[in-house]
């Protein structure tokens, strides 16, 4: 069974959690308990994208797992519950996950937002936590020593993208624009100084309103300063098309580099031509982009040939969204079976874990870094590549 | 640089001029500063992809449907959160029954449309560079509202009745007038404005339902600027701050072009808090 965006809004969210339960969730025909696992995706309101794409990843681990048999004998049992994109819903669920359903993990959430909230709770009640939300503070071994991420950072994520501008197109000089939001705010005020250690001049660096219709005066500033790249750091698909169609329209061909949502549907929907999307690069995945002669990665080509055989949707998704669910779910099921699924040992088996070999990206944690993705796994895409969920790597790296 | 501020600023003041259009035409009718001005601007976007890009309607029917819907809008917010409150008291030049309402409907669209902005669509592609609509069309708009609300208030008998409504509304009530009649088609006929500032500006503004906070806010800002009441203070003080806000953007840029558009409103309205355009009234002793 996969999951369709049609079918989660249609249903009120209690009966698609409940259905996707017990979609999930094999009858226990083994001998012993099966394993509950605690998993807290948004499958509806404005996260639930990110939501469906990772809940189809973690289905089809879950149900691969349950069809061999399960983790030595054991089926997983995966209880959901959708946080409708809403922290308080997320902060409800996990009470009734940790303390009333009694999870062994907990598999989420799957945004910052809810994560920030959940985060405390979880480690309150002494749970295993697995999440890929990139808000940088949600990992800390001393407050949360049972929480682990197995995705980018947002220091990672910014750092990908100086490397690109820097050191793979030898850009030096910078425009760094964010809108006035938290995260555009604190993401010119975190890149800057990365940008500068690695030898960039900063040329134009400020905070737009997003909603300003307008961003030539801004984008003159940085063509009068000698910008070479442009790097916009908001999740506002207006902004973001704003400033490339303003960038066509001053016959600019500088690069563009930012955020994934560079690369989103809803920024392509407010282009004012197909061509303002050329040079433009956003965030990606080494393990789940093509490279320069148009293939996978054998790890995620032999990965995307199962969801074709297991009829998974990828046409209105994204990989990288997939492979991440799936990771999650086979990393908790590999933890489970080597180590058992008391706290103490899934927690001391991941403190040990060292080059674990997902289809999103390779893990390692160790007791002082919980954070598990590698800095060069983190590049750039061309966004104007997207086919069967992924996109070409971007041009001038060496593989 | 100059046409850049003259194009935009221009296209963006007449959206502003009409939001400022809009609340005056509510408040005339009722003296009631209703802050749903922004939320018919928005609607004016959203509904317009709605109808155009998405169901695939013709411009014109979608067009005619826009200003249907706000109309209608404007003749619900009267009924539902302006008459209730203008029976039981007394003061209420502003009632926040309207921005209750304003909000709720904000919420409704950010959960029913999303909260991405979405194109929308090229109505007439006649040209790029200044020729197109974006600069051009509410322009055009805030033209021929101006126009037609000077039509309606001085050549016909209804717009002469809304006028005595808005000058005395015991005396216009006292002389037979269908005081509640006429004040629901005020709102019925600010809807229509408010929608028409909406749809022209929407190729520039985007369809997003954030838009109605920057519509309540700036389309206040001329009709302070111009004088309450004022549709002619309300063109030139939105034309103003459009051209303003888009120099500051140019000299000042970022955040800091916002800040100079506040900086200057506060100077005017400690100096003349009447408004430029508007009159001080005499204190009755």
């Amino acid at each position: 069974m996969s999951i369709k965006r049609r079918q989660v809004l249609a249903g009120s969210a209690a009966v698609g959690a409940a259905s996707l339960a017990s979609g999930l969730a094999a009858p226990a025909i083994a001998a012993n308990e099966p394993l509950k696992i605690g998993y807290l995706p948004a499958l509806t309101g404005p996260s639930s994208s990110t939501g469906i794409g990772i809940t189809r990843g973690t289905e089809l681990a879950v149900k691969e797992i349950n069809d061999a048999g399960g983790i030595n004998g054991r089926k997983i049992e995966m209880i959901v519950r959708d946080t409708q994109s809403d922290p308080t819903k997320a902060v409800n669920a996990v009470a009734e996950l940790t303390q009333r359903q009694k999870a062994s993990i907990i598999w989420g959430p799957l945004n910052s937002g809810e994560s920030l909230a959940a985060t405390p709770l979880i480690a309150r009640d002494k749970v295993p936590m697995l999440h890929p939300c990139w808000v940088d503070e949600l990992i800390d071994v001393k407050k949360y020593p049972m929480a682990f991420r197995l995705a980018p950072t947002a220091s990672q994520i910014g750092a990908g993208a100086n490397r690109y501008i820097v050191q793979v197109l030898k850009k030096k000089k910078v425009a760094l624009i964010g809108d006035t939001t938290g995260y555009g705010t604190a993401s010119v005020n975190t890149y800057l100084p990365m940008l500068k250690a690695m030898g960039a001049e900063v040329v134009y660096s400020g905070n737009v309103d997003a909603a300003n219709p307008d961003l030539k005066p801004d984008m003159l500033r940085m063509q009068s300063g000698g910008a070479e790249a442009i790097m916009p750091w908001s999740v506002n698909a207006g902004f973001l098309a704003r400033i490339c169609n303003t960038r066509a329209a001053m016959g600019w061909d500088v690069p563009i580099c930012g955020q994934t949502t560079l690369g989103s549907g809803q920024t392509k929907a407010l282009l004012e031509k197909p061509e303002n999307w050329n040079k433009v690069y956003a965030n990606n995945f080494r393990a789940v982009c093509f490279n320069k002669d148009g293939k996978l990665p054998a790890r995620a080509e032999e990965f995307v040939g199962r969801l074709k055989t297991a009829k998974v949707d990828m046409g209105d998704t994204l990989l990288w969204w997939i492979a991440m669910g799936y990771d999650g779910a086979k990393l908790i099921a590999d933890t489970v079976k080597a180590a058992g699924d008391k706290a103490t040992d899934v927690v001391a088996y991941w403190n040990k874990l060292k080059g674990w070999p997902g289809v999103y990206g390779t893990i390692t944690f160790t007791p002082e870094q919980h954070n598990g993705f590698q800095d060069d796994e983190v590049i750039m895409c061309e966004v104007n590549s997207l086919k069967d969920g992924a996109f070409n790597i971007a041009p001038g790296y060496s593989s | 640089m100059w046409e850049s501020i003259a194009s935009y600023g221009l296209a963006v003041g007449a959206v502003y001029a009409m939001t400022g259009i809009t609340y005056n035409v509510m408040y005339s009718a009722s003296r009631v500063f209703s802050f749903t001005a922004g939320m018919l601007g928005m609607l004016g976007g959203v509904l317009g992809a709605l109808f155009i890009a998405r169901w695939g309607l013709p411009v014109i029917v979608g067009f005619l449907l826009v200003l249907a819907c706000g109309a209608l809008i404007g003749v619900v917010t009267e009924l539902v959160t302006v008459r209730p409150v203008l029976k039981s008291i007394e003061q209420h030049l502003y009632v926040l029954s309207t921005l209750a309402f304003a909000l709720m409907v904000q919420q409704l669209v950010a959960i029913k449309w999303g909260t991405d902005a979405q194109p929308f669509p090229r109505l007439i592609p006649i040209g790029e560079g200044l020729l197109d609509q974006k600069f051009w069309l509410p322009l055009l708009a805030c033209a021929l509202t101006m126009g037609g609300l000077e039509f309606l208030y001085r050549r016909t008998l209804v717009g002469r009745a809304f006028l005595a409504i808005a000058e005395d509304s015991y005396a216009a009530r006292a002389l037979g007038l269908p005081e509640q009649h006429l004040r629901m088609a005020s709102y019925a006929l600010a809807g229509v404005i408010g929608a028409l500032a909406g749809f022209t500006g929407a190729e520039m503004l985007l369809a997003f339902f954030g838009n109605q906070s920057i519509l309540n806010f700036y389309g206040f800002v001329p009709v302070a600027l111009g004088g309450m009441g004022s549709n002619r203070g309300a063109v030139i003080g939105g034309l103003v701050l459009g051209v303003f806000q888009q120099a500051a953007n140019f000299l000042v840029g970022g955040i800091f072009a916002s800040v100079a558009v506040f900086v200057v409103f506060i100077i005017v309205l400690l100096l003349r808090p009447e408004g430029l355009a508007g009159a001080s009234l005499a204190r009755r002793v």
